[in-house]
């Protein structure tokens, strides 16, 4: 027996008591993890930026296209190492609601600036040699369970070829996969597969990715080529991809607010709940700590042990509600579909690391009044009232 | 019987002052929990009314076939002049077809809450346009003229993104434009726009004559089968036509049912939490009553009085909860404007409601959470040992 | 025999309100090695504080305490819990068990105050279950044991860690006769045998009848002493 087996049994005195607290505590853990692990999806698109590598858009709005020409005048601005660029195709396969997210890219160029993008050798020559072929990330082939070789059409709800048809046909020769988290949700094909029967808006490209040759030059390689195109008729922005990627996110709102006001509600819930509790079962043990205290227990030990109690149970709680959401979170990863949506779903060891810390915060601050309290139990007073 | 149950429920909830803390920990917690679904429902209501406020059923809206959207769709001058004359289309006074030929594109506004950029639909519109918004007034300075780089703001945008104030220069490419008036279309997804002169627009953006939707009032509310009819059999135009009505109300679906979807099973699982609480709570409330109920028990009272006494010391505080965290949300919440992206990749303004259907869903959830988690412990406490009563303690 | 206790002018008031209550005043007595008394009296005649101020649970309001040497009023909170777990042992009316754990962990506790290794403490453990004849009980928790049983738990608790006084307040006040009686046997037992210091606050006069003298306090003084044991 030691300190570790008084508290534990002090914990789990009441064990139904124990249960209901572990399971309110599991639950906000629970919902901490859970949304956690969909936020970074959710923020990916900032955190697996590269830092060197740079959005240029038309300055009135990304939707709005600009000249296939910029490119080659980007490319040879100083302290660009590569640039490519890609068009938003609007793709849809057989039916309006089946979206394939679609690029049309220069593909060598592309995969250049994208060294994040996984193909096999052979795929890859593949995909830079045939002007008809699809390159599908692994994410987008097995939710549609296409294959290498399959021949497919994919129909735009934005472009039209000339005779009017907005289906475009093409060969699958190439599936890729993301590096570690990247996603691998799309396709891509040659662009210039695509332009050459546009009907409308030919030429014109909608983003360029640039690689500068290192960080510290990205403001001033940025600030060029804006400066390069300003007073045409299509202006430029040029940003980094992370400060883009955040920016539509923020789109949709604050996300991340409301994410914390769920979290905060949660946490206020337990904190409320288990501090009351805490409260309450350290009054009811007065008695107790009294003997302990005239067996020579010296009071700072006892308000070590209480806090220990309540950080103990803080710790159980959070573990379980972590290791739940763990297992939620994978669960949802591996249903067939998600990762179309949702690539790189996991548990990140930060939330999960954070949330060990949350749960001692939570349980130093549920445990202290009632350690407070413990601590300064008065010998005479509290073995008179019995 | 009923004397029995309503000396025991008052014995119970004259008590609870003496479970202050955890009595308050259990109405706080339930508070919470029914926030965050009322917070929820209030944002998807909220966004629903916005979209379904928007829109006549008197007005169809023509897209070329397959574009689902305003912003990919495209159509020519030809394809305006057909549906002018095409069945069903309503005529003004002087016989003109009330047909809106309008072109659809978007630019970046800052929003105000986070000063990042957002995209804002600007659309080009002709003189017919006016006439196919019911409820279209100019809040303030005056309708922009045609043929000149000026603009007018639906107070929405005005709301939530800044650089749009009355008499603002905004650059967009390489052209500047004047802010000359701000409108108001009582609170439709229009105020979420920014209109302009079409023909400046289309040359601008080296559209020719083309334009992306066509609004056509209707004869009759009946008459779009007449259209749709038309569309059918004429091989010169390839269109979707709906109803401007059906057309906003199924771009409400998406996000609306994608923020209920987010917001029930949040609300249901952090309910389980609360319920574990207020358990523990009428468990404590049970435990120090012991002896009282055995008193009671033993003078005659029956176990389930003793039983119905908790369980309305219980619903009493859920239904505390419930109400506190309805009333919190309706004074946060209620009418706070936010804006998030649309189906028509624009951003639509919309406010914060919080509507009688989702306070009774929040206090029904509230009261169900009192019922279970008083349930095992009003059982309990029908069951105290008699022989409690002369338990010393 | 050697003094153990020196009590001097110990004088102790509570207010209470506006009133200020004297439990007693200027008390002077000493407690040699090895003795046995019984302290009797009505309540409220300041029996419990007394036996409370030898324990260093509580402090005089004046006046000294000392015991070997140490002045125990005078010693820091933290020193004074330190004294205590290497000096005294108490014996409560209500033996003040812990609940949740066995008759073994209740024996065990004071020595989570010592340095013994764990097999050390073990072998502490049963030889004073074995005193106190309760060996064959070590498992059981408090709730599954006689009160007789418990309160002899609480004595194996008291003489664990082998102080030299043990404090005993109303030792069987809440036991039967014939299981008062074999706990103030066994009382008498650990002062005979191991020389153990006794202090026992009792109203029973036949349980103050094992002790080797009685004292009798009433209104904060002693009004009588009995020099002989009874038996």
């Amino acid at each position: 027996m030691n300190d570790l087996t008084l508290i534990r049994k002090n914990l789990f005195r009441k064990k139904l008591r124990a249960i209901l607290l572990t399971l309110s505590i599991l639950i906000a853990f629970l919902i901490f993890g859970v949304l956690g692990a969909f936020y970074k999806v959710w923020n990916s698109g900032a955190e697996l930026a590269a830092d060197n590598r740079l959005v240029t858009v038309n300055r009135i709005n990304f939707t709005v296209t600009m000249p296939y020409a910029y490119w080659g005048r980007i490319q040879a601005v100083e302290g660009v190492e590569a640039a490519s660029f890609a068009n938003w195709f609007g793709g849809y396969y057989q039916e309006p609601t089946r979206r394939v997210q679609t690029f049309a890219v220069d593909p060598e160029s592309y995969l250049n600036v994208y060294p994040e993008l996984v193909f096999e050798p052979e795929q890859r020559a593949a995909f830079i040699a045939n002007r008809t072929c699809l390159a599908v990330g692994r994410d987008i082939a097995d939710f549609y369970g296409w294959s290498l070789g399959d021949r497919i059409p994919l129909l735009s709800n934005i472009w039209q070829k000339s005779d009017g048809s907005a289906s475009w046909e093409f060969d699958i020769c190439a599936v890729f996969d993301g590096r570690e988290d990247y996603p691998a949700n799309y396709a891509m094909f040659h662009y210039e597969y695509y332009n050459e029967d546009l009907a409308f808006n030919q030429d014109q490209i909608g983003w360029i990715v640039i690689q500068t040759q290192s960080a510290d030059l990205n403001a001033s390689v940025a600030d060029t080529i804006d400066t390069m195109f300003a007073n045409s008729p299509a202006e430029t922005e040029t940003s980094t991809e992370a400060a883009f990627s955040e920016g539509f996110a923020n789109q949709f709102g604050n996300i991340a607010l409301i994410l914390l006001f769920v979290v905060g509600s949660a946490f206020s819930t337990i904190l409320i709940i288990v501090g009351f509790t805490m409260v309450t079962a350290i009054n009811e043990r007065t008695g107790e700590i009294a003997v302990m205290k005239t067996l020579g227990f010296p009071a700072p030990r006892i308000f070590r042990m209480v806090l220990s109690e309540s950080v103990m149970l803080s710790l159980v709680g959070g573990l379980l509600g972590l290791g739940l959401a763990w297992g939620m979170v994978t669960l949802i990863a591996a249903a067939p579909g998600v990762s179309a949506f949702l690539p790189g779903l996991s548990m990140p060891q930060n939330v999960f690391i954070g949330g060990i810390g949350l749960a001692i915060l939570l349980g130093l601050l549920t445990g202290i009044i009632p350690a407070i309290n413990a601590q300064r139990v008065k010998i005479v007073t509290a073995l008179g009232k019995q | 019987m009923f004397k029995q149950i309503g000396a025991v429920t008052m014995i119970n909830l004259r008590s609870i002052p003496q479970r202050a803390g955890l009595s308050l920990a259990t109405i706080i917690s339930i508070a919470l929990v029914t926030g965050v679904l009322l917070g929820f429902l209030a944002m998807s209501n909220g966004f629903r009314a916005t979209l379904q406020g928007t829109g006549s059923e008197n007005v169809a809206v023509a897209l070329r076939a397959g574009s689902q959207a305003e912003l990919n769709s495209g159509l020519s001058s030809e394809d305006v002049r057909l549906i002018e004359e095409a069945p069903g289309v309503a005529r003004d006074a002087e016989g003109r077809p009330l047909v809106s030929g309008e072109l659809y594109v978007i630019v970046d506004g800052t929003k105000r809450a986070s000063g990042t950029d957002a995209n804002l639909p600007l659309r080009g519109v002709g003189p017919q346009a006016l006439s196919l918004r019911e409820g279209f007034e100019m809040v303030e300075g005056r309708m922009f003229e045609p043929g000149t780089n000026e603009l007018v703001v639906g107070a929405s945008v005005l709301r939530e993104f800044s650089g749009f104030d009355l008499g603002e220069t905004i650059r967009l490419g390489s052209n500047e434009w004047v802010v000359v008036g701000i409108f108001s279309t009582g609170g439709s997804v229009f105020e979420s726009e920014i209109w302009a002169d079409i023909a400046v627009i289309q040359n601008l953006y080296n559209r020719g004559t083309a334009v992306q939707s066509v609004r056509a009032r209707l004869t009759s509310v009946e008459a779009i089968e007449d259209l749709r009819a038309w569309d059918e059999d004429e091989p010169r135009v390839n269109l979707d036509i709906e109803s401007e009505t059906d057309f906003f109300a199924s771009q409400a679906g998406g996000t609306a049912v994608l923020i209920e979807f987010v917001g029930w099973p949040l609300a249901i699982i952090m309910a389980i939490g609360a319920l574990a609480g207020a358990w523990n709570t009428m468990y404590s409330s049970v435990d120090t009553r012991m002896r009282e109920i055995a008193t009671l028990r033993a003078i005659g009272f029956s176990g389930f009085a003793a039983a119905v006494g908790t369980m309305v010391e219980s619903l009493v505080l859920a239904a505390l909860g419930g109400l506190a965290g309805a009333l919190a949300i309706y004074l946060l919440f209620n009418g706070v404007s936010a804006s998030t992206l649309g189906s028509g990749f624009t951003q639509v303004v919309f406010s914060f409601a919080v509507t009688g259907g989702s306070v009774i869903a929040g206090m029904v959830m509230a009261v169900v959470i009192g019922f279970f988690g008083g349930l095992v412990p009003a059982i309990r406490s029908a069951y105290v040992p008699l022989l409690t009563v002369h338990r010393s303690e | 025999m050697a003094s153990l206790y020196e009590l001097k002018d110990l004088s102790k008031r509570y207010t209470r309100g506006k009133e200020t209550i004297t439990i007693f005043e200027e008390l002077t007595m000493s407690i040699p090695q090895g003795d046995f008394i019984a302290i009797m009296g009505p309540s409220g005649s300041g029996k419990t504080t007394l036996l409370n101020l030898l324990g260093g649970i509580d402090r005089p309001s004046s006046g000294s305490v000392e015991c070997e040497g140490v002045r125990v009023d005078k010693l820091s909170e933290g020193k004074l819990a330190k004294w205590r777990s290497q000096h005294v042992g108490f014996i409560f009316q209500f033996y003040n068990l812990m609940p949740t754990l066995t008759a073994a962990q209740n024996v065990e506790l004071p020595l989570l105050l010592t340095k013994l290794s764990g097999k050390q403490r073990k072998e502490r453990v049963a030889t004073a279950l074995d005193i106190v004849g309760l060996a064959d009980r070590k498992g059981h928790r408090p709730r599954q044991l006689s009160g007789g049983q418990q309160q002899r738990v609480a004595i194996a608790r008291a003489i664990v860690a082998d102080p030299k006084v043990l404090l005993c307040d109303e030792p069987t006040g809440d036991l039967d006769r014939a299981s008062a009686d074999e706990i103030l046997e066994t009382l008498q037992l650990l002062n005979r045998e191991l020389g153990k210091t006794i202090v026992m606050v009792t109203h029973d006069p036949s349980a103050a009848k094992y002790a080797a003298r009685e004292l009798h306090l009433d209104k904060g003084r002693f009004i009588e002493a009995k020099a002989e044991p009874a038996q």
